[in-house]
C-alpha cells in the first residue's frame, strides 16, 4: 500500500471500528477481507468495520468505495455520530482545536458539532430533510440552530443556497414532499451547506436517481466542492461517482480497508485483488 | 374584603347542584342502600375501586350513588377524597401465591397443575334478558357449590401451581427476573413519563380506565398503527389476597384485612430476531376487584411494551392516555368559557386575511 | 393535619358525619409540602417544567386542578385570594374554584387586585398593576410549548435539555411564509431567562409583555400533565419572534368597551344579531367596573 502524505489534514481517523454483537477474543482474526466474511462464525457478531485509518485534507474529497455491506457507510455514520462506534479516534481540526475525539462526544455536543462543522447528505433525502416542511424551512432549520434570527436574512440565505443547488426559486415555499427525488437531493445538499460546514459526508448521494438526474447532481456536487473548497468524504459503490468527485480513495472489503490510493492510480493500476475485481467490473 | 357585583355565577352553580341533589334524592323510587351496590352491582363497584386505586367498597358505593352511576365521576370522587388523606403506612409486599382462589382459568393446557375453577362467571351463559334476574326466584345452588361458597376460609387451596413456573421448569420461559429488586414506581407521587420502569407501566394500567385499556389493546390489534401480538392466556385468576402492614410499635406483621384482585399471566411467543426464540415470555396483569377484561388487556400490553423496547409510542400511549380522569376532564374542559382565546383566534384570522395580498406580491415573486 | 379520617372507625363513618374531617386547604400537609418543593425548584430554574405528583382535586383535570393545587399549597391564613376566568371574577369556573379555596381555608376573597395577595387566573393577567406582594397563579391546560412540533416525550425532554428549539423557529418561519403573519394566537411561546421556552397558559398575546421583568411572581400549574413552572420577578421573558417580524398583540381597530369606553384594555367581542355590528367589553370585569366608578 503506497504511503501518501497529507498536508494540513482537516480530519484524522485512526483505528475506527464498529462491531455489532458481542466482542470476543479472536473476532478480528476470524473476520475481514482475507477470511472473506465480516461475520464471526463463533458468535454471529458482525465486524462491520475495523482498523480504519485515513486523513482528509482541507479542500480534499476522499472516496470510500466497496460493495454493499463492505462497511463504508458504517464508517461514515460513525464519524457523523449517527451510530456509536466500538473503537477508534476521530479528530476534526476545526472542532475544539482537534482536541476532542468525535466518537466519544455526548449526544448534545455531537448535535452542536453537526450544526456547523459536519454535514451529512444521505442517500435517502427523507433522512436528511423534514418532508412536510418547505425547502426554505429545511434550510431555516440549521440556520436557526446556529442562531439566525432575522426572517429576511434567513430567506436570503435560503434563496442563495437553493440557487446554487439549482432548485427553482418558485419552489422555495413548497413542501419538500412534493419534490422529485433529484430535487429533494438538491435541497438536502443546500441544507447541508447552510452553515458553511468544515466537512461534508456524502453517503451514496446519487444512488437511486435516474442516470441523467444523477449526472446533474454529481456535477453540482463537484462544482460546490471546488467552489467552497470543502473537505468531503464520498461513500459510493459506484466507481464513476468516486472518479468524478475524488482525488483519493480507500477501498473497503468485509469491513477492512484493503487499499488506499490516488483515485486515478487505483483505476489504472489497482493493487489489491479485490480492488482489481472491483475496477474490472466497473470497467466492463 | 371588597367583592363586587355578583352576576349570578354562584347562584347558578348552587341551583345546578340543588337540581342534581333534589331530583336524584327525591325520586319516587326507594333510596338504594350502599350494601345493595356492593351486593348487587358487584362488578361496577369493583371496576370503580380499581380505577380509583382504592379498596373501600362502601365508599365506592357511596360515590356511585352520589354520581348517579357515572363511573368516571365516581372514580373522581374517590380519588379526590384520597387526596385529603395522609399516607400513614405501606403494606408489606404481597405474594400472589397467597391468593384464595375464587376462579381460575388456564386456556393454555387441558390439564394444568391445580384446578380449573369456572367460579362465578357468565362466560358461557346465553346472553338473554331474564325477567327473573335480581329476584329471589333464580336463586339455587347445588349443595356442593353452596358448601364451597359458605366455606370462605380454605375451600380453595392457595399455592396452586402457576403456569409461569410450569414453563420455567420445562426451560421454555425466557428468564428476565432481576436481582436488584427496586422499589415499585409510585405513580401517585411521581408522574410517569417514558422511558419509565415496568412498575410504572403496570401501576398506570392497573388504575387505567377499563374501556381505555380495552381500546388500547384492540386498536393495537386492528388499528392502522397496530403491532400488538396476541397472547395465549396462561392464568386468569380472581381471588382474595391478605393485606398486612408492619405494626408501627411492635414491628410485627399485622393483618389488616383482605381485598380481591384479578390476576393474569399471558404467554407471548418470542419470534423477533434478537429475541430468545426457543422460549416464551410472560406478560402480567393485576388489578383491584373482579375485572378480567382489564387484567387481560394489561397483561398483553405489558409484554407488548417490553418487547417493543423504545421503538414505538406504545409506552407513551399507555402511560399518558389511559387514565379516565385525565382524558374525561380534559375533554369536558372544552365546555368552559373560551372567549378570550377565541377572540385572539378571530383577530389572527383577520390578520391573515389582511396579510394575504402582500404575500402574493412579495415572497412568491 | 387530621388523622381522624383514618382512625375513627371506617372511612365512611368519618366522612358522613357533621365534620367531614377535611384538612385546611383540602390537601394533606405532606402533599402541600411536596408541591411547594416543586414550586421552589421551578422558581430556581425559571421556565423549566418541574414534574410533580399532581393530586386528584375536587375539580376535574383540565378545569384548573393544577392552579388550584398551587394556590392551596401556598395559601396561608392571612392571604386574600382573587380568582378570575377569562378576566371575569364571576365566570362559573372562577366562582367554583374560589368557593373551594375560601371554604377549605376560611380566608378572605376579593375582586380587587390591590387587596389580593394570590391571584389565580385562567387565560388572563389582570389589567391592574401587580407588584412584588402579588403571586399570580395561572392554570395551564397544556404546559408543553413544543408539542405542536414534536409528540414523543423522550424527544421533547431532550430538546428542552439541550435548548434545541430550532424546530420551533422553523414552525414560526413556515407560519410566516404560509400566512404572511405569525398566526400563533394565545399561549404564545416565550423564551424565559434566555434558556427555556414555555407555553404561556393560553393568555392572549396582549398579556405577554406583562410577564417580562414583572414585579410579581408567576406560577404555572398543569394538574393533568403534572407539571409546574415559574417566572420569578424581574425575569427576562421574550416572545419567540424574528428580529424583523415584530411581536404583535391583539388589535381591535379602535374598538372601545361599551361599558367604560376603554380602548387600552383587552376587549372581547359580543357579536351583533341580524347583521348588526358587534359590541366590545373589557375582559377584565373588575378593572372595567373600577374605571366606571372613577
Amino acid at each position: 500500500m503506497s504511503k501518501i502524505v497529507i498536508p494540513d489534514s482537516v480530519l484524522k481517523v485512526s483505528g475506527l471500528g464498529k462491531i455489532y454483537g458481542p466482542i470476543t477474543d479472536g473476532a478480528i482474526e476470524r473476520t475481514g477481507s482475507h477470511v472473506g466474511t465480516a461475520r464471526d462464525y463463533q458468535t454471529g457478531s458482525i465486524v462491520a468495520a475495523w482498523d480504519v485509518n485515513f486523513e482528509v485534507a482541507a479542500g480534499e474529497a476522499l472516496g470510500i468505495v466497496g460493495e454493499s455491506g463492505s462497511g463504508k457507510s458504517t464508517v461514515l455514520r460513525c464519524i457523523a455520530g449517527d451510530i456509536d462506534s466500538s473503537a477508534g479516534d476521530v479528530r476534526l481540526a476545526t472542532f475544539e482545536n482537534g482536541e476532542s475525539n468525535l466518537l466519544s462526544l455526548d449526544a448534545a455536543t455531537r448535535r452542536k458539532m453537526r450544526i456547523d462543522q459536519v454535514s451529512v447528505v444521505y442517500q435517502d433525502p427523507a433522512e436528511g430533510l423534514a418532508l412536510g416542511v418547505t425547502a426554505g424551512g429545511n434550510i431555516a432549520d440549521p440556520l436557526t440552530a446556529a442562531g439566525w434570527r432575522n426572517f429576511e436574512g434567513i430567506r436570503a440565505r435560503a434563496r442563495d443556497l437553493l440557487q446554487r443547488t439549482e432548485v427553482p426559486l418558485d419552489r422555495m415555499d413548497d413542501i419538500v414532499r412534493s419534490f422529485s427525488g433529484g430535487m429533494r437531493q438538491r435541497v438536502q445538499i443546500a441544507r447541508a451547506l447552510a452553515n458553511n460546514p468544515r466537512l461534508v459526508l456524502l453517503d451514496e448521494p446519487t444512488t437511486g436517481l435516474d442516470a441523467s438526474v444523477a449526472a446533474g447532481v454529481l456535477d453540482l456536487i463537484r462544482g460546490l466542492l471546488e467552489e467552497f473548497e470543502l473537505a468531503a468524504i464520498v461513500v459510493s459503490h459506484d466507481f464513476s461517482v468516486i472518479e468524478m468527485l475524488t482525488e483519493r480513495c480507500i477501498v473497503m472489503h468485509h469491513g477492512r480497508v484493503v487499499e488506499n490510493a490516488l483515485t486515478d492510480q487505483l483505476l489504472e493500476d489497482p493493487h489489491h485483488p479485490y480492488s482489481q475485481k472491483l475496477v474490472s467490473a466497473a470497467r466492463a | 374584603m371588597g367583592y363586587a357585583a355578583a352576576r349570578g355565577g354562584l347562584t347558578a352553580i348552587r341551583n345546578a347542584e340543588d337540581l342534581v341533589r333534589t331530583l336524584r334524592d327525591m325520586d319516587e323510587s326507594e333510596q338504594i342502600e350502599l350494601d345493595q351496590f356492593i351486593g348487587r352491582l358487584r362488578l361496577l363497584v369493583d371496576r370503580i375501586m380499581g380505577e380509583a386505586g382504592m379498596w373501600e367498597p362502601r365508599l365506592a358505593a357511596l360515590a356511585i350513588r352520589q354520581a348517579e352511576g357515572d363511573h368516571i365521576e365516581s372514580v373522581h370522587l374517590l380519588r379526590a377524597y384520597k387526596s385529603t388523606l395522609p399516607r400513614i403506612a405501606s403494606t408489606e409486599p404481597i405474594h400472589v401465591d397467597d391468593m384464595r382462589l375464587l376462579r381460575r382459568v388456564v386456556p393454555a393446557f387441558r390439564e394444568p397443575g391445580g384446578p380449573q375453577i369456572l367460579g362465578r362467571s357468565t362466560d358461557y351463559s346465553a346472553r338473554m334478558l331474564d325477567p327473573r334476574s335480581g329476584s329471589g326466584a333464580t336463586a339455587s345452588l347445588e349443595p356442593e357449590v353452596a358448601t364451597h361458597v359458605a366455606d370462605n376460609s380454605s375451600s380453595v387451596q392457595t399455592n396452586t401451581p402457576r403456569l409461569m413456573n410450569v414453563l420455567r421448569d420445562m426451560d421454555l420461559l425466557t428468564d428476565r427476573r432481576r436481582t436488584d429488586d427496586p422499589e415499585p414506581f409510585d405513580i401517585t407521587r411521581t408522574p410517569a413519563r417514558p422511558p419509565a420502569p415496568r412498575s410504572a407501566r403496570l401501576s398506570s394500567m392497573a388504575r387505567a380506565e377499563t374501556g381505555a385499556l380495552l381500546n388500547q389493546w384492540y386498536r393495537n390489534i386492528l388499528g392502522p398503527d397496530g403491532y400488538l401480538h396476541e397472547v395465549t392466556l396462561g392464568e386468569v385468576r380472581h381471588g382474595e389476597l391478605p393485606i398486612r402492614i408492619k405494626h408501627p410499635y411492635t414491628n410485627g406483621s399485622v393483618s389488616i384485612g383482605s381485598l380481591r384482585v384479578t390476576e393474569v399471566e399471558a404467554i407471548e411467543d418470542l419470534n423477533g430476531v434478537d429475541e430468545d426464540r426457543d422460549r416464551f415470555d410472560i406478560g402480567y396483569g393485576l388489578c383491584l376487584g373482579h375485572n378480567e377484561r382489564k387484567a387481560i388487556a394489561m397483561a398483553n400490553l405489558d409484554i407488548a411494551c417490553h418487547r417493543d423496547g423504545s421503538k414505538s409510542s406504545l409506552e407513551q400511549s399507555i402511560l399518558l392516555t389511559t387514565d379516565g380522569l385525565d382524558s374525561a376532564g380534559f375533554l369536558e374542559h372544552l365546555k368552559l368559557p373560551h372567549y378570550v382565546t377565541f377572540r385572539s383566534m378571530m383577530e389572527r384570522k383577520i390578520a391573515v386575511r389582511n396579510a394575504r395580498p402582500s404575500v402574493q406580491k412579495g415572497d412568491k415573486a | 393535619m387530621t388523622m381522624n379520617a383514618v382512625y375513627n372507625g371506617s372511612n365512611l363513618d368519618s366522612i358522613v358525619g357533621e365534620d367531614p374531617g377535611i384538612p385546611f386547604a383540602l390537601l394533606d400537609e405532606e402533599s402541600k409540602r411536596e408541591i411547594r418543593r416543586a414550586l421552589l425548584h421551578a422558581v430556581c430554574v425559571p421556565g423549566y417544567q418541574v414534574p410533580f405528583g399532581s393530586r386528584e382535586m375536587p375539580v376535574a383535570r383540565g378545569w384548573g386542578s393544577g392552579g388550584l393545587q398551587i394556590t392551596l399549597a401556598i395559601v396561608g391564613k392571612t392571604d386574600i385570594v382573587k380568582v378570575i376566568d377569562q378576566g371575569d371574577d364571576e365566570g362559573v369556573n372562577a366562582v367554583n374554584l374560589r368557593r373551594l379555596v375560601v371554604t377549605s381555608t376560611g380566608i378572605e376573597e376579593s375582586s380587587e387586585v390591590v387587596e389580593s395577595t394570590i391571584i389565580q387566573s385562567r387565560h388572563r393577567i389582570p389589567e391592574d398593576e401587580m407588584i412584588n406582594s402579588h403571586t399570580l397563579v395561572l392554570q395551564v391546560p397544556v404546559p408543553e410549548p413544543l408539542r405542536g412540533v414534536e409528540r414523543d416525550m423522550r424527544e421533547l425532554a431532550r430538546m428542552h435539555a439541550e435548548a434545541d428549539y430550532s424546530r420551533m423557529w422553523v414552525s414560526l418561519y413556515e407560519d410566516k411564509v404560509r400566512n404572511g403573519v405569525i398566526t400563533q394566537t394565545t399561549g404564545y411561546p416565550c423564551l424565559v431567562n434566555g434558556r427555556y421556552v414555555v407555553a404561556t397558559t393560553p393568555i392572549p398575546r396582549w398579556d405577554i409583555p406583562r410577564l417580562h421583568d414583572s414585579q410579581f411572581l408567576t406560577l404555572f400549574g398543569a394538574g393533568r400533565e403534572k407539571r409546574v413552572y415559574a417566572i420569578p420577578p424581574y425575569t427576562l421573558v421574550e416572545p419567540l419572534t424574528f428580529e424583523d417580524v415584530p411581536f404583535e398583540v391583539e388589535q381591535a381597530n379602535g374598538a372601545r368597551c361599551r361599558l367604560c369606553s376603554s380602548s387600552e384594555s383587552f376587549l372581547v367581542e359580543s357579536p351583533g344579531t341580524n347583521g348588526d355590528a358587534g359590541t366590545w367589553t373589557c375582559s377584565d370585569t373588575a378593572w372595567c367596573r373600577a374605571r366606571r366608578l372613577k
